[in-house]
């Protein structure tokens, strides 16, 4: 009994609850027609279970109230789960899922002329690149922190932009077939993963080494651990940032390089059966 | 439109017009004023505004005389409300302490305004501790609240305020807790949030703005 609450959601989200539900259901379905390999399937639900385990159980409430589990939140939600979404290839596994209509609605969506309009703008290395950072950046300016973690409504928009960013970068730098109708070498798609690591580096540095508190709300609102100092708090989130998700890039410059190495051995991983 | 409103209108403009102000230029003359005045940003306040991030106060919890309060109870008051337990050594007293100085401050003002003392340890702080607690600091404005503890997560959790009734609070006798005074205007809508860190004359300062704007 005490073991199921802390898989209950700290704050209802009808909108994570309906998303991850749905993403689970097509993968299943998808599994039974398209047979994807153990490893996509390890990737895929691994990705999926962490992201619903830091956004809808109760460490929701330790992200909310202490600025290092905040800054592991959302090293899952943009950099960890994207990631290893991106990683297992899940696309035509979800495609396979859909029912008959979804598949031809998903098909004349992918012809949409705005989209593809939109998707080579996203796609320009220096835009995947500032937005990437720069969203990073932006929800640590110590005004907008403070205003989101105190608006509930906020606080979605920054978790939900963060996820969603982390799928479009991830996606871009991982793909190895091309995103509609963009294709990248995988130069530029190392380059871009090299790009967004000093960013983060300086960012996580300037909180490591700040000697002050610079996002006083965990204490106004009250930390969820005790013992731990503001100080300490905020150095070990700075850590996260500055290391872990520097860690990320490396991770995907070896996983792009590997590929480009064995072309073999990855062309059998992204055309399963 | 109606014909007599139209003369009606037709008078109205010629006795502007009269005055040396033709109805056209009047009326734009008091849009650009009025446009400029939302252009310019208001004097910012010196705690933490927060008008529109935070819900309106919604509670209902059983007040140190022993009644049950609901927040239409105190409509028409300022609040002040603070998260705390009776045992609490650390921040509660002193923020106590404090809010009953910036009381003090106030004056005349103080009598439009209330503190609300919400405990985060409900099976302990029964009415009669909470009222002798509250009493200690300002007996005439701060009046002590306790519920369920479902009652409390509820409003701790609306306001962003940590609490976490299922940790060792028996054990301890800790509990972990911010030191946030939650700022109500008298229709209830959250404005400020003030911390230990701003002066007591800045809080006593917004205070009286709120209540001069508020009335």
């Amino acid at each position: 009994m005490d073991m199921l609450y802390w898989f209950t959601p700290w704050e209802e989200s009808a909108l994570v609850a309906v998303v991850a539900g749905t993403a689970a259901i097509l993968f299943l379905r998808g599994c039974g027609r398209s047979h994807p390999r153990l490893q996509q399937k390890l990737y895929f639900w691994t990705g999926l279970i962490l992201l619903y385990l830091v956004s809808h159980t109760q460490f929701d409430y330790y992200a909310e109230h202490q600025f290092f589990i905040h800054r592991l939140q959302h090293l899952v939600l943009h950099h960890l789960g994207p990631f290893l979404i991106i990683l297992s290839s899940p696309w035509s596994t979800l495609l396979a899922g859909m029912p008959h209509p979804g598949r031809q609605l998903c098909a004349q969506i992918a012809e949409w002329k705005p989209l593809l309009y939109l998707d080579r703008v996203l796609c320009k290395p220096i835009i995947a690149v500032t937005l990437f950072s720069a969203l990073i950046g932006f929800w640590l300016l110590p005004s907008v922190h403070f205003t989101a973690m105190i608006d509930w409504r906020l606080y979605r928009l920054m978790n939900w932009s963060m996820f969603i960013n982390g799928l479009m970068f991830w996606g871009i730098v991982l793909h190895q077939r091309p995103i509609l109708s963009v294709r990248l070498t995988p130069g530029s798609r190392i380059a871009m993963m090299l790009a967004v690591i000093p960013p983060q580096i300086v960012l996580g540095a300037l909180i490591f080494f700040a000697t002050r508190e610079i996002y006083p709300i965990y204490t106004i609102c009250g930390r969820a651990i005790g013992g731990v100092s503001a100080i300490a708090d905020q150095q070990i989130g700075g850590i996260i940032l500055w290391i872990h998700g520097a860690m990320m890039s490396a991770i995907g410059i070896l996983i792009v390089a590997r590929n480009e190495l064995m072309p073999g051995k990855a062309r059998e991983q992204e055309q399963p059966g | 439109m109606h014909p007599k409103l139209k003369k009606r209108e037709r008078e109205v403009e010629m006795r502007l017009s009269r005055a040396g102000v033709p109805l056209r230029r009047y009326i734009l003359s008091m849009t650009i004023a009025l446009a400029l005045s939302g252009c310019i940003a208001e004097k910012p306040w010196h705690v933490e505004e927060v008008t529109g991030h935070l819900p309106d106060l919604n509670f209902s919890l059983t007040s140190d005389h022993g009644s049950t309060v609901t927040a239409s109870t105190y409509e028409g008051y300022l609040l002040l409300m603070y998260f705390g337990f009776t045992r609490c050594t650390a921040e509660c007293p002193v923020s106590m302490a404090r809010l009953a100085h910036v009381m003090r401050l106030l004056g005349d003002d103080a009598n439009r305004a209330r503190i609300l003392f919400v405990t985060l340890d409900p099976r302990r702080d029964t009415p009669q501790i909470l009222h002798r607690y509250v009493t200690q600091f300002d007996s005439e404005h701060a009046v002590g609240l306790t519920g369920t503890i479902a009652d409390i997560e509820r409003l701790t959790k609306q306001y962003r305020a940590a609490y976490r009734p299922r940790s060792r609070i028996d054990e301890a006798g800790d509990i972990e807790h911010g030191d946030a005074v939650y700022i109500f205007d008298t229709k209830g809508q959250a404005r400020l949030l003030a911390t230990s860190s701003d002066s007591d004359e800045s809080l006593a300062k917004d205070l009286q703005r709120l209540i001069k704007t508020n009335y």
